[in-house]
C-alpha cells in the first residue's frame, strides 16, 4: 500500500470516514492489479472538497478538476483514451449539487467511469453547510436555524438516470467496501458507489450507521427492486443494489478508436480536406 | 451593375419560402461562373414566418462584402418589397411575387409565384426555385440550361421543381431575358462559410475532438464537423451543457488529444471556470468564440463585436491567453490552424475571435495546398521516474507526457507543486505563478517573429479595424479609391505593441462593430496611437461598404 501513497501530508480529521475509503481503495487496486489491471491504464480524477485530497495522496495518473466537473473532465479523458480505467472521487455537495448535471449525464450515457461519492452530509473543507443529502433541519452556517429542505436519495436518482451499477458502502465494513470498488471498477459502463462516510468534525454519523447499515447479500434483479431497496428508509442497505450490462458510451461513439493515440497524421488531414473541399 | 462587373442578388422572403436555400444555390451558380462570391444571409432566430433573406454580391475580382443596393431584387413576400424597393442600384430590377403583393413600386416586376406553385406539395418552400429561376432568365441562361441547372441543385423532387422552375422561365422570359450580362471570371471554386473554414482550419492544425452544445453563431462548427466526423475522424461531442464542453475538452486535452470547443457569449461565458482551469492546469484548448450581438441572449442570429474585452479577460486569475481574431474567411483557416499549435506550444488557451459576419458568410476561398507549420509540443524525453508534470523550466514550458505511463502524470486546478501535488507553500505558489507567466515573455517572441497585423496600403491616412469588419473596410476602400492604408490587427492578445511604433502619435481612424469603442480603447490603452475618429455601428448588420466609404469620406475630408 505504502508504494501508492505520495509524499503530501494528510490533513483529514484523525478519525474521518475518508481514511476508511483510502484504504479500501488501495487495497482494490492492490486485488485489481493481482487480477491483471496495470497501473499505467489507470486514472484517477477528484473534484474539489475534503474528499478530493485523496488525489494528492495517490501517486496515481489523472487530473485534479474542478468542485462539481470532475465527471466532464473524466469523460473526456475516457473519450480521448478509452484504453484508461478512470475512477473519479466526488464529495456529495461536489457531485449531487454543484455538478449534479454531469453526473446525471454520465449515468445516463452510460460512460464507462468508476464514481466513488464521499457523501458525508457536510460541506467538510468550508466549514460545516448543509449539502443536498444533509437531513432536514441539519444545522450549519448557511443553515443556523436549521435546514428547511428533505435531502434526496442519490442512489434512486441515479437508478432513474440509468446508471448501470449501482452500490452504496460503509468505510467501517472495509472489506465489504473493498469489494464494492473491485467489482465497480470491473463493471464496464457507469458504476457507482454511493459512500455513507461519517463527518467526526460537522456531521458524526457513525452511531447512526452503525445501527442501521445491513448488508444487502442478494443483487435485486428488477429496476423495481432495485428502487425499492434505494429507498429503504427503515434500514440503510449497503451493496451492490444494480448490477446490469449495456455497451458504454465510449464504444458507441468510437468503436475501437482512441482519438489520443490513433492521431491522423497532417498529410492524410490535408487529404482529408482536398476531398471535401477540391 | 458597377462599372466593374460587380454584380448582387438578393432573394428575399418568409422563413418557410426556401430563401436561405436560395441564397446558397445563386452563391454557387455566380461560383460556377468563374466569379468571386461574397453571400450574407439575414434571418431571423425562427423556422417559420419573420423576414429572412440572402444577399449574393459577386464580380470577376475579389469581393469581401455583400452590397445592401442589389442589381437584382427578388421579394417572395409583401414585406420583402418594403424593406427592399428602396435599395436597387441605378440599373437594378425589383422583381416580386404579385400573388402576395399588390402595390408594387413603378417599374417593378410582378410574377405569380405562388399561384404557379399551387398545383405541387409544399408550394411555398418551392419559392426559393422560382428566385433562382429569375436569375437564370435575367442573366441569360436559356430555358434548357435553367432546367438543367434546376436539376442539379434542387434534387429533391425533381420533376416537380423543374416544372414548376420552366413556368416561371416562360412567365419571366419576355420581360426579363439577359437582363444582365455576368462576366466570367478565374476565381477558384472554392466557398467557404466562415465556420466551416474556422473547423477545416483547426482540423489542418491537428484538431482531434470538438466539443460543443448548440449556440448561434457557432453552431455550424459542430454541425459541419459532426457531418464529416467519419471523413475526416474528428469526434464530436455535444454534452448537456457549455459547462461540460469545457471542462471534456480539457480532459480530452489532458491525455492528449487536440481539443477545441466553440460558442457565442452566453455559453463562453459558462465555460470561463473551464477556461481558468486550463490556464492553471496547463491546458492547451482551441476556443472559438463567435458573437452576437450582447448582451445576454442579445440578437442571436446578428453580429457585433462587442466581445472584444470579454474576451481579452477571460478566465479569473493571471495566466497567458492567446487572442486573435480572422480578418477573412481564409484568414480564419490559417489562423485556427496557428492557434491550435500556439496553444499546444505554450500550454494554455487560445481564442479564435470571430462574429456572425464571418462565421455565417460564405465566400471565394483559396485553401493553401501545403500543411500549415504547425510546431511540435514539447514532449519529454526523460526517464519517467524523472518526470514532473509541472518542471520549472527557463520558459516556463513543461514537456507533456501521456498516459499509458509509467511517469506519474499529475495535472490540477489547484496550485501545485513541480510533481501537480497541492501546495499553500509561499515560495512555491510565487514560483508558479512566475513560471506560468513566463510563457507570456515566449509567446511574445514567438508572435515577434509571426505575422501578428495585416497591412493593406501604403497612405499615411491609416484606418485601424479588426475581424469580419477588416473585410467591409476593405471592400469601402476599394470601391471608394480611398487614400487609406487599412491595419489589422490580428492578435490582440498579447497585443503586437511593436507593430504600431511607428504610428505612435499619429491619429488614426478606428472602425468597429462596437457601442463602446472597444478596438479603440484598445489601441490607447496598449500603443501610442491616438484615435481621431470612431466609426463604429452596433445595430446587428455588419457594414454596408458604399455607406462606410461615405463615412469614411466624410472623416478623411475634415482631417
Amino acid at each position: 500500500m505504502d508504494e501508492l501513497i505520495t509524499y503530501a501530508e494528510n490533513t483529514w480529521c484523525p478519525g474521518c470516514g475518508n481514511f476508511g475509503i483510502l484504504t479500501a481503495f488501495t487495497q482494490a487496486i492492490e486485488r485489481l492489479e493481482a487480477d491483471g489491471l496495470a497501473r499505467k491504464d489507470l486514472a484517477i480524477v477528484a473534484g474539489i472538497g475534503q474528499h478530493g485530497k485523496i488525489f494528492d495522496y495517490l501517486k496515481l495518473n489523472g487530473f485534479y478538476a474542478l468542485h462539481g466537473r470532475s465527471l466532464a473532465t473524466a469523460q473526456g479523458m475516457k473519450l480521448a483514451n478509452p484504453g484508461l480505467k478512470i475512477v473519479v472521487f466526488v464529495g456529495d455537495g461536489d457531485s449531487y449539487g454543484e455538478g449534479v448535471a454531469h453526473l446525471v449525464f454520465a449515468a445516463k450515457r452510460n460512460a464507462d467511469l468508476t464514481v466513488i461519492v464521499h457523501n458525508n452530509g457536510a460541506y467538510g473543507l468550508t466549514t460545516g453547510q448543509v449539502t443536498p443529502t444533509s437531513r432536514k433541519g441539519f444545522r450549519g452556517p448557511s443553515t443556523p436555524r436549521g435546514s428547511i429542505e428533505e435531502p434526496f436519495n442519490p442512489l434512486s436518482l441515479m437508478l432513474a438516470s440509468g446508471a448501470t451499477f449501482v452500490a452504496r458502502g460503509y468505510p467501517v465494513k472495509l472489506n465489504h467496501l473493498t469489494d464494492l470498488f473491485v467489482w465497480a471498477v470491473q463493471h464496464e459502463g457507469f458504476s457507482v458507489v454511493d459512500v455513507l462516510q461519517p463527518c467526526v468534525t460537522f456531521n458524526n454519523t457513525y452511531e447512526l450507521y452503525n445501527n442501521s447499515v445491513t448488508e444487502l447479500k442478494v443483487t435485486p434483479e428488477t429496476f423495481e427492486d432495485s428502487m425499492a431497496a434505494a429507498r429503504r428508509t427503515d434500514r440503510l442497505l449497503i451493496g451492490v443494489i444494480r448490477d446490469v450490462s449495456a455497451e458504454p458510451h465510449h464504444r458507441q461513439l468510437l468503436g475501437d478508436r482512441r482519438p489520443a493515440e490513433d492521431r491522423r497524421a497532417g498529410s492524410d488531414r490535408m487529404a482529408a480536406i482536398r476531398k471535401t473541399f477540391g | 451593375m458597377s462599372t466593374d462587373g460587380r454584380f448582387t442578388f438578393i432573394v428575399a422572403g418568409e422563413a418557410g419560402h426556401g430563401v436561405r436555400r436560395a441564397g446558397n444555390v445563386a452563391a454557387d451558380l455566380c461560383s460556377g461562373m468563374g466569379r468571386y462570391v461574397f453571400q450574407m444571409d439575414d434571418y431571423q432566430s425562427l423556422i417559420r414566418g419573420g423576414h429572412n433573406f440572402s444577399v449574393i454580391t459577386s464580380a470577376p475580382q475579389p469581393v469581401l462584402s455583400q452590397f445592401l443596393r442589389a442589381d437584382l431584387v427578388v421579394a417572395l413576400d409583401k414585406r420583402s418589397v418594403g424593406l427592399h424597393r428602396d435599395h436597387l442600384s441605378t440599373d437594378g430590377t425589383l422583381v416580386y411575387n404579385s400573388d402576395a403583393v399588390s402595390d408594387a413600386p413603378e417599374g417593378a416586376v410582378g410574377l405569380p409565384l405562388s399561384s404557379l406553385a399551387k398545383d405541387y406539395p409544399r408550394p411555398d418552400l418551392r419559392l426559393g426555385v422560382a428566385s433562382i429561376v429569375v436569375l437564370l432568365v435575367a442573366t441569360g441562361f436559356s430555358r434548357d440550361e435553367a432546367a438543367d441547372f434546376i436539376r442539379r441543385q434542387y434534387a429533391r423532387d425533381v420533376e416537380n421543381n423543374v416544372k414548376y422552375g420552366l413556368s416561371v422561365y416562360d412567365a419571366a422570359v419576355q420581360i426579363l431575358q439577359g437582363r444582365y450580362h455576368l462576366a466570367r471570371g478565374d476565381a477558384p471554386a472554392t466557398m467557404l462559410a466562415g465556420n466551416e473554414a474556422i473547423a477545416l482550419g483547426a482540423y489542418a492544425g491537428g484538431l482531434d475532438m470538438y466539443f460543443a452544445y448548440p449556440m448561434t453563431p457557432s453552431s455550424s462548427i459542430l454541425h459541419f464537423l459532426a457531418a464529416r466526423s467519419e471523413d475526416l475522424g474528428v469526434v464530436t461531442v455535444h454534452p448537456e451543457s457549455e459547462v461540460a464542453v469545457m471542462n471534456m475538452a480539457v480532459g480530452a486535452a489532458s491525455v492528449g488529444a487536440r481539443a477545441a470547443v466553440g460558442s457565442s457569449g452566453g455559453g463562453f461565458a459558462l465555460m470561463e471556470e473551464g477556461f481558468s482551469l486550463a490556464g492553471m492546469s496547463e491546458t492547451p484548448v482551441l476556443c472559438i468564440l463567435s458573437s452576437r450581438p450582447g448582451p445576454s441572449t442579445g440578437v442571436p442570429t446578428y453580429t457585433a463585436q462587442g466581445d472584444l474585452g470579454f474576451a481579452l479577460n477571460q478566465g479569473h486569475g493571471e495566466f497567458p491567453r492567446i487572442v486573435a481574431s480572422p480578418g477573412s474567411i481564409g484568414e480564419a483557416y490559417e489562423l485556427a490552424a496557428e492557434l491550435m499549435g500556439l496553444a499546444w506550444a505554450f500550454q494554455t488557451p487560445a481564442i479564435l475571435l470571430t462574429e456572425k459576419h464571418l462565421s455565417e458568410s460564405r465566400m471565394t476561398v483559396q485553401l493553401p495546398s501545403d500543411l500549415p507549420e504547425i510546431p511540435e509540443p514539447l514532449m519529454h524525453e526523460g526517464s519517467a521516474a524523472e518526470y514532473r508534470r509541472y518542471e520549472n523550466t527557463e520558459s516556463g514550458v513543461s514537456p507533456l507526457r501521456f498516459p499509458p505511463s509509467d511517469a506519474l502524470i499529475k495535472w490540477t486546478s489547484y496550485e501545485h507543486d513541480e510533481s501537480g501535488i497541492t501546495t499553500e507553500a509561499a515560495d512555491i505558489i510565487a514560483m508558479m505563478q512566475e513560471k506560468r507567466l513566463r510563457k507570456r515573455k515566449g509567446l511574445i517572441e514567438k508572435l515577434r517573429r509571426m505575422r501578428t497585423v495585416n497591412r493593406y496600403g501604403s497612405s499615411r491616412n491609416v484606418v485601424v479595424t479588426y475581424g469580419s469588419t477588416a473585410m467591409s473596410v476593405r471592400e469601402a476602400v476599394a470601391i471608394g479609391k480611398l487614400d487609406v492604408q487599412v491595419v489589422q490587427p490580428v492578435y490582440l492578445e498579447p497585443f503586437p505593441e511593436w507593430e504600431f511604433e511607428q504610428l505612435s502619435g499619429s491619429g488614426v481612424i478606428v472602425v468597429e462593430q462596437s457601442c463602446e469603442a472597444q478596438l479603440a480603447a484598445l489601441l490607447k490603452h496598449r500603443t501610442g496611437v491616438s484615435v481621431r475618429n470612431s466609426i463604429t455601428q452596433y445595430d446587428g448588420r455588419p457594414f454596408d461598404p458604399e455607406e462606410l466609404a461615405a463615412r469614411l469620406k466624410e472623416v478623411l475630408a475634415n482631417g
